[in-house]
């Protein structure tokens, strides 16, 4: 791939608002964004099961408060780490273009089950009362692409739109459609990366799965002992640009995006229908670092999350395609965040390239739940 | 090419349907609609997965997995793609949607509605997932390369055949099996009820009396080929894909914004990008989805792309629906058997001119014309418009003729 420049990062996380609180949060121990209590929704009946949120999430300091009421959960993230990032990258100041155009800018995000909570509020009301009923105000939210939809109109995004669904690899691989279309010369800027909400329908379908963390005094993502994983939420959308575009324009770059990579693996029938491969992993990060030169890799953010099914598999690809790097787990700070964990891999890596003094790069690496993989190479700017 | 449509599994049947001009609207049979005034739909009545699956994957696919597979199945058969080829680093699946498995959804939630959150089944909830349908085909056919689901609502299905022209393009893959699938389910058609976007009968796009569109299901699914792997095996192209373009409304969430600027752009890309002009285009396969504001905004958009020129246009919704995430794929089929018979699809249900919507409709029977060159337009919901240009093989300019092309 054509290296790419990161030159803004719009943030809204369990570790707080901006990419300043991001890095703050995750320079303190991982643990502290966790919560029995959830104030999304209520889960009282499980009180051992911890998820991270954003906090007493609050769009209207940073968007205003017009034109929300109609908007989910999962779109007022997706507001906010928008105008954090066009903001942060120079390309808007004070809501309005201060580099680039509506029509050079474009915005490209996942989001693995985006529009669950929606669905689930549209159903209890055709369900329990009459489908007659249904406010076709918020019907626009059961349909998965209308969170991007919403921050293109929000944002005045007019050279690309478009949604990336696949479960965990999400947020990676729309880092790779962006630098696709950037390439194409569809765009100089798309805004990348993924987010997930918390609802509870994603908790209760992890729950009856098994696959949440019920022993707090052992979950650990990665270890052995950890058997299960802690949900999280929040958005992370990085401004992508060429590099040279970048370059020229003045812009700070934060990092660059310099390799890809993704493979899928197919199950025998005999297995299970959900199955992590981590031959695929293994395919996918080769692939990725193929342009690289292999000493400059010092560390794989991975996508460990404290589920062994998941994190097996994993941690034995990394070890297969790129040794004895350190492993970091960023899961461990904000949890299982699907759809936005490959972006808020990305955010993880550029912070810890910052202070890392042999070699430039990181290697983001994510499974899926069906046999996909992907990974992405970071590296710290020059 | 492989589809599944109300009007005919597989390429020969739903052809002949379109080029008779016979309607897949019926009453619907999953589910009552009777309360919402509206019971009609494009509903795919004789689709049996069995019929096109192994048991396993009947087993694990919903509805709209089952679709995007037959019609994959249907479209590798077609390409006499021997399945070996298929299972490659270098074959990958790129397939749109807009609700994914719906039916899977439905069920989990009305469990949990009904008879509270440990009623939802961990058999079934895995079987849920927006980005299963391309999943499941990978899975099919081995395919180890990218596997990408883009959720572009009404435009998905361009999006991802334009996605998977790019990986090819790039290099990056040899094959892959593009498309799109969506299935009809309860709460979207409601949904779209109570948007008073459905219309009561029938779906007339472009008429005076257009009173909305009929909600459609099903699956259009094509193989494509790098020219170099489809001349080593010897393959037959049945045509080429030239350029795509996109462009965003940033306007509103449901409606079009009324100048057409993003149409327009991505009319004019698409054809720029295929290294041809406005005036090389034959026939134009509409979005037309017969609402009031999609037809009089793509009709504007049409007339500032082609001027004077009245270049045949036709929506094939008038037949099989509007099949959401499916469409644009669907249709797709649809502009390539245009390109190999010359035939245009009528549009049924035409019968007085909207000024607003001027345009040179193929009204109510098939017609013969020149087709070497078919666009085909999508708009869709969350202000995306994406077209994708098709083209006879051996008509395009070669890409090193192509200013900025990539």
């Amino acid at each position: 791939m054509r290296p790419l420049a990161i030159t803004g990062l719009g943030v809204a996380s369990p570790l707080g608002l901006g990419w300043e609180a991001f890095r703050a949060g995750l320079a303190a121990p991982a643990g502290a964004a966790f919560s029995t209590t959830p104030t999304s929704f209520t889960a009282a009946a499980h009180p051992a099961l911890r998820v991270a949120e954003v906090a007493n999430f609050d769009p209207r300091p940073i968007v205003g408060d017009k034109g929300l009421r109609n908007n989910d959960r999962l779109t007022r993230l997706l507001l906010v780490a928008a105008r954090l990032g066009l903001e942060h990258a120079g390309l808007k100041r004070a809501g309005a273009f201060a580099a680039l155009g509506p029509t050079e800018v474009g915005v490209c995000a996942s989001t693995a089950y985006g529009s669950l909570e929606a669905i689930h509020e549209l159903d209890v009301v055709a369900r329990l009362e009459d489908p007659r009923y249904l406010n076709p105000a918020r019907f626009p939210n059961t349909v998965i692409n209308s969170s991007v939809g919403y921050v293109s109109i929000w944002e005045e995004l007019r050279a690309l739109n478009a949604t990336v669904t696949n479960g965990p690899t999400g947020g990676l691989d729309a880092f790779d459609a962006a630098s696709i279309w950037i390439d194409a010369g569809r765009a100089k800027a798309v805004l990348t990366g993924g987010a997930e909400a918390m609802s509870e329908g994603l908790w209760q379908a992890f729950r009856r799965l098994g696959a949440l963390d019920e022993n707090p005094e052992v979950w650990a993502p990665g270890d052995v002992g950890s058997r299960g994983l802690r949900l999280g939420e929040g958005a992370c959308l990085a401004v992508v640009e060429d590099l040279a575009a970048a370059r020229e324009r003045g812009a700070t770059v934060l990092a660059e995006v310099v390799g890809y990579g993704a493979a899928f693996e197919p199950a025998e029938d005999s297995q299970p229908m959900v199955h992590v491969s981590a031959e695929a992993l293994t395919r996918a990060v080769h692939i990725a670092v193929a342009s690289v030169e292999r000493a400059r890799v010092i560390m794989a953010v991975s996508g460990l999350s404290g589920l062994g099914v998941l994190d097996e598999p994993e941690r034995a690809a990394i070890a297969a395609a790129l040794g004895d790097v350190p492993v970091k787990k960023p899961k461990a700070w904000f949890g299982e965040t699907l759809g936005a964990a490959g972006a808020f891999g990305v955010a993880a890596a550029i912070e810890w390239l910052s202070d890392a003094r042999a070699g430039d790069c990181a290697v983001v690496t994510s499974v899926g739940f069906y046999g996909n993989a992907s990974a992405l190479v970071v590296r710290r700017p020059e | 090419m492989g589809v599944v449509s109300s009007v005919g599994l597989g390429r020969a049947p739903f052809w002949q349907s379109l080029v008779e001009g016979r309607s897949g609207t019926s009453t619907i049979r999953s589910f009552d609609a009777t309360r919402l005034g509206r019971t009609l739909a494009a509903e795919v009545q004789d689709f049996t997965a069995t019929d096109h699956l192994t048991s396993v994957e009947s087993r694990r696919a919903g509805r709209c997995s089952a679709f995007a597979l037959a019609a994959a199945r249907m479209a590798v058969r077609d390409a006499a793609l021997p399945e070996a080829a298929l299972r490659s680093e270098r074959a990958s699946v790129v397939l749109g949607t807009t609700m994914g498995e719906a039916d899977i959804c439905g069920v989990l939630d009305g469990r949990w509605i009904h008879e509270g959150p440990d009623a939802m089944s961990p058999r079934v909830i895995p079987k849920f997932a927006p980005y299963l349908l391309s999943m499941q085909t990978a899975q099919a056919f081995g395919c180890r390369g990218t596997v990408l689901t883009l959720p572009a609502a009404c435009a998905a299905g361009n999006y991802a055949i334009g996605y998977a022209t790019d990986l090819i393009r790039a290099g990056r893959a040899d094959v892959v099996i593009t498309g799109a699938a969506e299935m009809l389910q309860e709460l979207q058609f409601a949904g779209f009820v109570r948007l008073g976007a459905v219309a009561p009968e029938r779906c007339q796009p472009f008429d005076l009396e257009r009173l909305g569109l009929i909600v459609g299901e099903g699956a259009g699914v094509m193989v494509l080929e790098s020219e170099a792997h489809a001349v080593r095996r010897g393959a037959t192209a049945l045509a080429e894909v030239g350029g795509y373009g996109l462009a965003c409304d940033g306007f509103h969430i449901t409606r079009p914004e009324p100048s057409g600027a993003g149409v327009i752009h991505a009319l004019r890309e698409a054809i720029r990008r295929s290294g041809l002009a406005a005036g090389d285009v034959d026939f134009i396969n509409a979005h037309g989805t017969g609402t009031k504001a999609n037809d009089a905004v793509e009709s504007t958009a049409v007339r500032a792309v082609f001027g004077e020129r009245r270049v045949p246009i036709s929506s094939i919704k008038s037949l099989i629906g509007h099949c959401m995430g499916a469409a644009s794929a669907i249709e797709a089929v649809s502009c390539v058997e245009t390109i190999i018979s010359g035939i245009y699809p009528p549009t049924t249900g035409y019968g007085s001119v909207d000024p607003e919507c001027d345009l040179a409709v193929v009204a109510n029977t098939a017609a013969r014309g020149r087709a070497d060159v078919v666009v085909n337009h999508s708009l869709a919901f969350g202000g995306y418009d994406a077209v994708v240009l098709f083209a006879k093989p051996d008509h395009l300019p070669s890409p090193a003729a192509r200013e900025g092309v990539a």
